[in-house]
């Protein structure tokens, strides 16, 4: 690091602590100062392998690479190529003390391993899966899991597992269970579809023949409010239901209601619409269905993404002349512009930690990129770059990853990235034109 | 002093509503609506696109279920145990059902009536307007269909049209439908200072989601930066 970068990094700090201790004084704003770990040790984690007790033979791989994949991204573990270290085996007995010996000399914390089986009883197919953790820090075997289902748990059998892993060590829930909300295309309607977090399943939620955008997640996983345009003529801002399918109308004022996003206690819907001039924002309190008004100036004003305590609200606004993110208190006050650099700044989501806004960027270049900007507007990083639109960031609930919609590769598709910018992942193979991912909380 | 008014309001339409026997009872927040201060906003006034015929008039859904996080509902994660007993995994991946989408239909009507609006719109003969980048004001060219447009609108004087906003596919999906709604605006504006009545033009904005033409080249852009006539049909 040079050395002004060191200063400006110290300068940086110690603004960051002062900004903060401001901020928190007065109440007005929220800046979580969040112990940025740049060095986090990883921990290191070798998968043995998953056995075959009685099934197909793909059962026990399929198993394994799904578990090694979701470590992997969990970005907690640091996944150990075990041959490679000369720990050849494939299966572990729980008094196997010379693996257990092996792992430890070479560094490796955890060892992971199990078996699956899968039987065709008749109609249903049972299939179970056990897994188990050595770890070396404390030499034992610390616990396993047990789980049994139909056939079409099995990948969930490891997502399961993994979460149990990070759970264990973080104290936090891991993402391997979570959904990704999207809009798919369907000739020329766009509709509503959820994934898993790594892009398999995929299921159609509406199928009205028009269109249907931008969802958004209810904290409890529960509900998606999205934006829909029932009659072709106007939108609403519908909620639809996931376990029954049952939908809503929360809002239909004329012109646009677009952008709509569930706060984190679930209590208020903020949201965008024109009804009254030109688009501003409002939000209704979703027990007494008041609506409060929250921006009044002559510009548009959109997209509203709750800061993880809701008090705050980031926003897109072109009041100062193209849009820009603008940041404010969630009853509308204490209105401050954020983005300076550039002519076009949009899409904003705050991380569930909330050290991190990600917006789209526009650069100089005119291409659309992902950028992060830290809430005191003192750190930006442009995270994504090269040909392409990228766009309607959304993170992960363990605020280490975002899901965001990309045309480089050609068609509209949908990533997964670090908060980083590494590690770039592909979600979607299928389909014409696949945008707007939410990613769901964690259960 | 908002927070006052919005509750007094509230009072006023839940006694009203009350009074007011059983139904939706639309008419009753409209009165009520009527009541609140015009800081509130009235909620019921449409703005541009027309009130819609099936939705509560207030605007504000009544009904919806109580989206607040419910405490206590947990992760299910149980730890690692050191003699663990079999958990049985429900299907619809853990816990979260999936409704099938409803084919109620509603895709083929859909499709249908937009056969009839683009069929009606080719007889008539409408010219689009068509915009920079970044922009939503309206060049001679645009002026020069416009008033082709508005002399068609005066010889047909039953016809209602809607103008459509439409952008490129750069830029953010939310931000376009913004622009759209610009782009549908200024065309709207422009005809009525030629004289057409308002009450004949709706505006809809469709941003970057409809797009006339796909292909990643400025004449493809060009085509999709417009504020696109609709002749209105029966339904």
């Amino acid at each position: 690091m040079t050395h002004r970068t060191f200063l400006g990094v110290t300068l940086g700090g110690l603004l960051l602590l002062a900004g903060a201790v401001g901020i928190l004084e007065s109440g007005a704003a929220d800046v979580f100062l969040e112990a940025t770990r740049p060095d986090f040790q990883k921990i290191s984690l070798g998968v043995v392998g998953i056995q075959n007790a009685g099934g197909p033979d793909w059962l026990g791989g399929r198993i394994e690479e799904v578990l090694k994949k979701d470590v992997k991204r969990s970005l907690v573990f640091d996944l150990v190529d075990l041959p490679s270290l000369g720990i050849k085996v494939r299966e572990v007995s729980n008094g196997a003390t010379a693996i257990f010996k092996q792992a430890a000399d070479n560094g490796v914390s955890l060892l992971v391993w199990g078996k699956a089986s899968l039987k065709e009883t008749g109609k249903e197919a049972d299939a179970t899966m056990e897994g188990f953790v050595y770890d070396s820090s404390s030499d034992e075997v610390v616990g396993g899991k047990r789980y049994a289902g139909s056939s079409s748990v099995i990948r969930l059998m490891a997502h399961r597992f993994a979460d149990e892993l990070v759970f264990r060590y973080t104290g936090e829930p891991g993402i391997a269970r979570t959904k990704i909300a999207y809009v798919g295309e369907q000739g020329a309607a766009r509709e509503l579809y959820v994934m898993d977090y790594d892009g398999y399943d995929p299921r159609q939620l509406t199928a009205d023949g028009f269109l249907n955008l931008m969802p958004r997640w209810s904290p409890d996983r529960r509900f998606i409010v999205f934006t829909a345009y029932r009659n072709r003529n106007s939108q609403d801002i519908d909620m639809i239901e996931l376990a029954t399918g049952k939908r809503w109308t929360l809002i239909s004022y004329g012109g646009l209601n677009i952008t709509p996003a569930l706060s984190p206690d679930g209590n208020f819907l903020a949201f965008a619409s024109s009804y009254e001039g030109n688009s501003e924002l409002y939000r209704l309190d979703t027990r007494t269905k008041a609506v409060q008004r929250l921006t009044v100036n002559p510009s548009g004003d959109l997209s509203p993404s709750w800061s993880p305590t809701g008090r705050e609200l980031a926003f897109t606004s072109d009041r100062g002349g193209g849009p820009q993110i603008f940041l404010m208190s969630s009853d509308g006050t204490n209105v401050r512009r954020l983005t300076f650099e550039g002519d076009y700044n949009a899409a904003p989501a705050w991380s569930p930690r909330g050290n991190w806004i990600a917006y789209v960027c526009r650069t100089p270049r005119k291409e659309y990129k992902l950028c992060v900007m830290s809430p005191d507007g003192q750190k930006r990083m442009q995270l994504t770059t090269g040909p392409g639109v990228d766009d309607s960031p959304s993170w992960s609930p363990d605020g280490r990853h975002l899901v965001f919609s990309s045309t480089a590769e050609g068609k509209s598709h949908i990533y997964m990235i670090n908060a980083d910018g590494k590690d770039l992942e592909r979600l979607t193979f299928e389909g014409t034109h696949n945008s707007a991912p939410a990613w769901s909380p964690a259960s | 002093m908002g927070k006052f008014i919005c509750t007094a309001a509230m009072v006023l339409v839940g006694s009203v509503a009350v009074l007011t026997a059983g139904g939706c009872g639309k008419k009753s927040l409209q009165a009520g609506g009527e009541a609140q201060s015009a800081q509130q906003g009235a909620m019921m006034k449409g703005g541009t696109g027309g009130a819609s015929s099936d939705g509560a008039q207030s605007g504000v859904g009544s009904n919806f279920p109580d989206t607040s996080m419910q405490s206590g509902s947990s992760s299910g994660l149980m730890g690692l145990d050191k003699n663990p007993s079999e958990e049985r995994l429900g299907a619809g991946g853990g816990g979260m059902l999936m409704a099938k989408a409803d084919s109620s239909g509603s895709a083929g009507r859909q499709l249908e009536d937009v056969r009839a609006e683009q069929a009606a719109s080719a007889a008539a003969g409408l010219r689009d307007v068509y915009f920079g980048y970044d922009s939503w004001t309206i060049s001679e060219e645009g002026r020069q269909a416009l008033v082709r447009d508005a002399d068609w609108l005066k010889t047909n004087l039953a016809a209602a049209i809607k103008i459509e906003g439409h952008c490129d596919e750069r830029g953010t999906s939310a931000y376009n439908l913004v622009l759209g709604e610009k782009r549908a605006k200024s065309v709207r504006n422009y005809l009525v200072e030629l004289g057409i009545s308002a009450s004949r033009l709706s505006v809809v904005s469709y941003g970057k989601e409809r797009p006339f033409c796909e292909e990643r080249a400025e004449s493809c852009y060009q085509q999709n930066r417009r504020g696109h006539l609709v002749v209105k049909t029966a339904k």
